[in-house]
């Protein structure tokens, strides 16, 4: 088979093919066994594809994100792509710095005084969720100078 | 700017209108284009994903970069293939994250970090849902096969059932590349079930 039959059995499966053409395509798959077997494993591959019905929309979903883009002020009024970039590259190297002298806190720390006094899930679930938000924080902010939607894939 | 861009755009999709009432502020405009939209980008999020709770957040991010971005988007095509573009970003830039810290933790990369999607609340039929997920789990393998850019063009197509030309737009790529990688993702995806090291479900192996 070759290529452009490929792509062609791929936009019958898709739907991409002119009726004409499908039409054409069809007919060519009864006159070549060779063709129908390719399709028939092709359509088997794609439909076998079927991912489970979608999870639903949780409840007051859209309220959350509402409250959360009204916290942030009105649309641009906040954003790390407006700032200079040397303000964007300090605050990029105080958030490693802070993480890694976070990290480093953490790890000199004697694990008996957390055990001693009890608190050791605690203290664990605390830096846990510092080191999510100094992490989060960072990638945020790459993505924010990056720009997500200007990305070529 | 949203608001002064040409009105073919807003003529072919409202929503970009709504999208120029947003980026003037109106929270009410912005709680629309949530609704809207929320149902169809947390289903792309969870595919490509594959974990409910990080498509949650990650759709609420994507919508609050929408707020973000609203008044600099140029209006071209539909809304929701802008929208699109930023939660296959998101996502992806998620994907890359999990793998540097599988990496740093020198976790096995074969094994699954997030279980393959919870069946959904209230789900009517427990024993389907199962039977659902497991065959999605050895789908999701095969596909979690694929190079990135291939996998994202097959859950476009194949999930979200976008037309090439959606696609090209949403990744700001060719027609021409979006037929390709889909191709290439099919071939792969039948080498696979034909050496049957991870089976496509749905196609009972023959002995």
């Amino acid at each position: 088979m070759n290529r452009g039959t490929e792509h062609d059995l791929i936009r019958l499966l898709h739907g991409e093919l002119a009726e004409g053409e499908a039409r054409e395509l069809r007919a060519r798959m009864l006159r070549e066994p060779d063709l129908a077997a390719a399709f028939r494993r092709l359509e088997r591959t794609w439909n076998g594809l079927e991912p489970p019905p979608p999870s639903p929309v949780p409840p007051g979903f859209a309220a959350r994100v509402l409250a959360r883009a009204r916290a942030q002020g009105p649309p641009g009024a906040l954003s790390w792509s407006a700032a200079p970039g040397w303000v964007r590259a300090a605050a990029a190297a105080a958030l490693i710095a802070g993480a890694a002298l976070g990290a480093g806190v953490g790890r000199s720390w004697p694990a008996a005084q957390a055990g001693e006094t009890g608190f050791q899930e605690e203290s664990v679930s605390i830096a846990e969720e510092n080191e999510y938000s100094l992490t989060g924080s960072y990638w945020e902010l790459v993505d924010e100078t990056t720009g997500d939607e200007e990305q070529q894939l | 700017m949203v608001a002064t861009e040409t009105s073919t755009a807003a003529a072919a999709d409202p929503g970009w209108k709504t999208l120029a009432r947003v980026a003037a502020g109106d929270a009410d405009a912005f709680a629309s284009l949530v609704e809207s939209h929320q149902e169809r980008l947390l289903r792309l999020c969870e595919r490509l994903l594959g974990d409910l709770e990080e498509a949650r957040d990650a759709a609420q991010e994507v919508f609050l970069k929408a707020w973000r971005k609203a008044g600099e988007v140029t209006p071209r095509g539909q809304v929701y293939t802008w929208l699109y573009r930023i939660a296959v970003n998101h996502c992806l830039n998620k994907l890359r994250r999990r793998k540097l810290v599988r990496f740093l933790r020198w976790t096995d990369p074969e094994e699954p970090d997030a279980p393959a999607f919870d069946p959904p609340d209230g789900a009517a039929d427990p024993a389907a849902v199962l039977e659902a997920r497991r065959r999605w789990r050895a789908a999701r393998r095969a596909i979690g096969k694929l190079p990135e850019n291939q996998r994202v063009v097959l859950i476009l197509a194949r999930f979200e059932g976008l037309p090439y030309r959606q696609i090209a737009e949403v990744l700001g790529i060719t027609e021409g590349a979006v037929e390709s990688r889909l191709v290439r993702a099919m071939r792969r995806l039948e080498a696979t079930q034909e050496s049957g090291e991870s089976r496509v479900p749905g196609e009972e192996r023959t002995r």
